[in-house]
This record gives C-alpha cells, structure tokens and sequence, in this order.
C-alpha cells in the first residue's frame, strides 16, 4: 500500500511538475499552448516556440541532473557507509572549476562546448587521481576515499583561486556565475549525453542494487556475502564520477542535492528496495526541476543561479528534518 | 576412493595455514578439521588470532601459505558467489545509520542465490519472514535495525545467515557485549540450525557447555584440538589465558553429552 501511494505520489508529481515548470517562467504561457507544443508543435507559433526550444530541453535536463545527482550522492553515501559523503565531498567539481579557469586562463575561452569540455577533463582528472590513491588499500579504502576527495578538493581549489588571482576580474565574474550553476545552456543538441549517463547508471545501479546495499553491512559481511567489495566500490566511484562530470559539465556546480535527496528519500522508504532507488532519482529530479522554476521567476528580467537556491532550500530542509526527528524519536 | 569418502564426513579442512601481515607472524602453522555437523568453539586471549583465522576461512583474508579444503575442494576453486551460497558468517557488529529495516538487513541473505536480474521472489520473502519467525523477531519486522538492542540485532544477523541457507555457519565473536541470557540464547540459537558451526567465543565455561569440540589458539598457534572435557584444564588455562582457575565436571543439560567442564577463577592476582 504505501508502495503505491509513494509511486503515485512520485509519478504524478513529476507529470504535474513538468507541465507547471513548462508553463511558468519570464512569460506565462497557457496550459493550452503548453499542450499544444507538446503534441501538435508549430514552428512559427511565438509561445510553442519558448516551451520547445527553451523551456523543454531546460525542464528535462533540470530533471535529468537532479535523479543523476541524487543517484551520485547514494551510491557515494552507500559505498563509503558515510551519510555525509556528497559528489562534491570528492573533488570532483572543484577538478571540473580547475579545468574551467585554466581553460580561461590559457585561450580566453568563456562559453561553449570547450568549456563544457573543460570542465569534465577537469572532473576526470581529479577522478582518476581519487582512483589512484583509492586502488588497492584494502581494509582502509574508505578512509583513504574520503581523505583523498577532502584533499584533491582543496589542491585544486588553491589552483583555481591562484588562476583566478591572475585573470581580470569580468571573467572571475563569469566563472563564479558558472560555479554556481545554471540549466540555461540546455539544448536539444547535447541533451542526449547525460540523460543517456544517468539512465545507464540507473540500470548498473539496479542490477547490482543488492551488492551495492550489502556494503551497508560493512566491508568484511559485505564479502561473506560474494561481494567482491574492492572492486564493486571502484567501480561504483568511477560511475558516479562519470555522473557528476557530466552534470558539473553541462550545468556547473549544483550543491547538496546529491547529500540531501538521499537522507530525504531515507527517511521514507528503505533504500535497500528497488522503490527506494526510483524514488531517489524522481525526488532528485523533481526538486531540481522547481528550484529551476524558482529560478526563472523568483526576480524579474533575472536568473539567480541554481546552486544559491539549492543550498538555501536544502541546509533550511534538512535542519527542519533533523528537529522533525528528534522529536518523534 | 578413500579421499572422496573422507571428504563428505569433513566440512572444512587447514593444512599448515599461516598468514603474515606486514612482517607480523599473525598464524602460523594451524591444522585442524571439522566434522560435518559439529558445533565447534575458537577459543583464545585477544589477539591470539582468533579473529585473522576466522577470516581466513570466510575469504576476507588470503593465508600467506597452507590450504583451506571446504567439502573436498580448495577454497581457490570456488567464486566468492558459490561459497557464499554455503557458508554464511555473522560478525560482532555492524554499522547502522541507513535506516535499514529488520526485513532489508535479513533479506541480504538472498544476495548469494541471485542472479544480476532476478527479482525478489515471493518464496524469499516467506524464506525471509519465516528466518525473523525462527529467531522470534516477527513483531519487528518493519522496525529500524538500528533500534534494537544488542541481543536483537545478533539475531537478526542470524535470521540473515539462515536466509543464506548455508551448510556451515562461521561466527566471531557473536555475543561479546551482550548480557547472560543473551549469550546462552544467542548460542543455543545457532545449535538449533543442525549445520556445522565454527564460533569464537569469550566465554569459555558457554564454550565448555555448548560445543562439541574446541580449538585453543595461542599466539597464533594451535595449542589444543579436542573434546571440551580434554581441553580445559588447569595447566592450559594457565598457559594459554595466565590465569589460576579450576576445572570440575558438572551434570549437562543436553542430551547425548552426560558431562561438562565447569571453570572456576582463582581472584587475588594484585596482591
């Protein structure tokens, strides 16, 4: 019962989301353009327009990073057993920054897809260093994890900021304004690539959701289990790396989705079943796809970033949680 | 002939184990084999290996040298999935801050029968709740393992090792920290699966009374293989724990074993 209730509530929520989030924005178009658009589309239609080529590819890969970031912070909080451990906690995003500003730094370079592309060499540069060191420790891999992201995180913050020091101050405005993340560069050209990431790393995340979920044992149960748990962790670091690259790539840096969703979804539902994980990615994708509305139409004639809204929404969340808890505790 | 005959009657066999980490002799040269269906007690001071032996034999560690032979085949032949499927281990703790329910933690025991594709049958879930009935959990089924007290979630662990529906049943230390009834109930829970079992134990007068055999390491070696009568006495505890006790026979309460050793601790060791 509470299976179904949670799947209808999900599902019907995102459907509802869509359609306000398409309707809602600097000029508030009809629920019946917005359905037009979607299901008899003209091209010389001024408002079908907006929602087709704007708003859609916009609302979908708001949605799209939202489940991807959600999935990347579960996999991140379940493989280290660390509720706390967040896509950005490993030093992805700030490799991505690093990659952003020495980009600028060498060629000038403020926009487009070499600066998209930038931004994930970055992110797999710190990536593959966290694989490196996280390689073969045994026992102490957790640790080493965790360790490492904190320290790859400042090593190439202290590079951005040096690079940053160096640039004029329009670019640092510019990078800043990326940092904080922004779904505005969606098209339909690139939606394919992390909507076709995030439901690859949904399917993994599926297939192996029991193995995943026996690491909350703790390592050695985990492996008494037939879980080859070395390798089984690696891999799940490497598929949320590629996650968050190609999110940090396309969007910049979103904060605290991928630590909040989680601890969120937990609350509700065991994340040991399958419904768990949908409703991980849906909760991820439908908040991401408001806090996108929030930011169209909150100030008028301006976007505020994404990252401001999702940090200001989730730390408030969360606290209201914790308190909800303790008192029902 | 007489191997594979041999074989059936042994559940796991060690031959010359020893295992070195970091140049630290932590075992060396352990023999000893167990017979199908005999509750086996580990027994030892901390650090004696007792722990690093157990892994061994559940593939969390890989010995330096010597053979591990579980059902007539080495260890190296079976997959981590396939052993998994006959051996299931309950640890001391676990961690628990996931908000994982009583049924999520015993349905892990699936894990080991599962292809990458297949779904939770209804059969597991009566496998599971009948596993939580077995050790008298149903009524917290739907409860957050991390809210149950020591006891409890010893016997969840268990309910998820008889879901694992294993032919041997390894467990380290599984009642430390846990109060008398507890242990006893912990213990006798686990004879009552019929399977053979290798558990390590803090109390030895719970070993005495409860095992077929006992192993005593010491130091990394095996000092002592037996029947629990045989085992204890005086001079070993003397050697092994450096502790003055006695040893007397008492009437036992299970059936098929008339008599088992009773310790007594001598105190007074600070004046």
């Amino acid at each position: 019962m509470k299976r179904i209730v949670t799947i209808c509530v999900l599902f019907f929520g995102c459907v509802f989301s869509f359609f306000m989030a398409l309707k809602l924005g600097a000029i508030d178009i009809t629920g019946e353009h917005v359905f037009n658009a979607l299901w008899q589309y003209q091209a010389n239609d001024f408002s079908q327009k907006i929602v087709f080529e704007l708003r859609l590819p916009r609302v979908i890969l708001a949605f799209i990073a939202g489940s991807g970031l959600a999935l990347a912070g579960l996999i991140l909080q379940t493989v280290t057993r660390n509720p706390l451990a967040d896509p950005y906690l490993f030093g992805i995003s700030s490799g991505a920054s690093f990659g952003v500003v020495l980009l600028f730094a060498l060629t000038g370079i403020q926009a487009g897809l070499a600066f998209s592309g930038a931004a994930f060499a970055g992110s797999l540069l710190a990536m593959t260093l966290l694989l490196l060191i996280a390689k073969g420790r045994g026992s102490a891999q957790v640790e080493a994890m965790l360790l490492a992201g904190v320290a790859l995180s400042f090593l190439f913050s202290a590079f951005t900021s040096l690079l940053l020091y160096w640039s004029d101050p329009q670019a640092i405005s510019a990078i800043l304004f990326w940092n904080l993340g922004s779904f505005s560069r969606a098209d339909w050209q690139w939606l394919w690539l992390p909507s076709f990431v995030v439901c690859a790393c949904m399917l993994v995340m599926l297939l192996l959701r029991r193995s995943i979920n026996a690491l909350l044992l703790g390592d050695e149960s985990a492996t008494t289990l037939g879980v080859s748990v070395e390798k089984l962790r690696l891999g799940m670091l490497l598929l949320s790396s590629l996650l968050t690259a190609v999110l940090v790539a396309m969007c910049g840096g979103v904060g605290f989705v991928g630590l909040m969703i989680p601890h969120i979804v937990r609350f509700f539902v065991s994340q040991a079943t399958t419904l768990g994980l949908f409703a991980t990615a849906l909760s991820g994708g439908l908040l991401m796809i408001w806090v996108d509305v929030i930011a169209r139409v909150a100030l008028e004639n301006q976007e505020l970033p994404i990252g401001v809204i999702t940090s200001a929404i989730g730390s408030v969340f969360f606290l209201g949680l914790l308190m909800f808890r303790k008192r029902s505790a | 002939m007489e191997d594979a005959k041999k074989s059936q009657t042994k559940v796991i066999e060690v031959r010359d184990l020893a295992l070195k980490i970091d140049d630290h002799q932590i075992l060396s040269d352990i023999n000893f084999s167990i017979d199908t269906g005999k509750f086996v007690g580990l027994i030892g001071p901390n650090g004696a290996g007792k722990s690093s032996l157990l892994r061994s034999l559940y593939r969390y560690t890989t010995p330096t040298t010597g053979e591990i032979v579980f059902l007539g085949k080495s260890l190296c032949h079976y997959s981590r999935q396939d052993y998994a499927r006959q051996v299931a281990v309950v640890l001391q703790e676990i961690p628990d801050h996931f908000n994982l329910s009583v049924f999520d933690v015993v349905a892990m025991g699936v894990l080991p029968h599962k292809s990458l594709f297949s779904a939770v049958s209804l059969q597991d879930k009566l496998a599971v709740a009948s596993a939580i009935d077995k050790v008298g959990l149903s009524d917290k089924t739907r409860q957050p393992f991390s809210y149950l007290s020591g006891g409890e979630k010893q016997r969840v662990l268990i309910a998820r090792a008889i879901v694992q529906q294993p032919v041997f049943l390894i467990m380290d230390e599984p009642t430390s920290h846990l109060d008398v009834k507890y242990q006893i109930q912990i213990m006798e829970l686990a004879k009552s699966l019929n399977i053979t079992v290798l558990a390590s134990f803090h109390d030895l007068n719970l070993a005495g009374a409860l095992c077929d055999e006992i192993l005593v390491l010491k130091e990394g070696a095996l000092v002592a293989d037996g029947k629990p009568l045989d085992v204890f006495n005086a001079q070993l505890l003397a050697d092994v724990y450096g502790v003055c006790a006695s040893v007397s026979s008492v009437s036992c309460p299970y059936e098929g074993i008339e008599q088992v050793p009773h310790i007594r601790y001598h105190y007074g060791y600070a004046l």
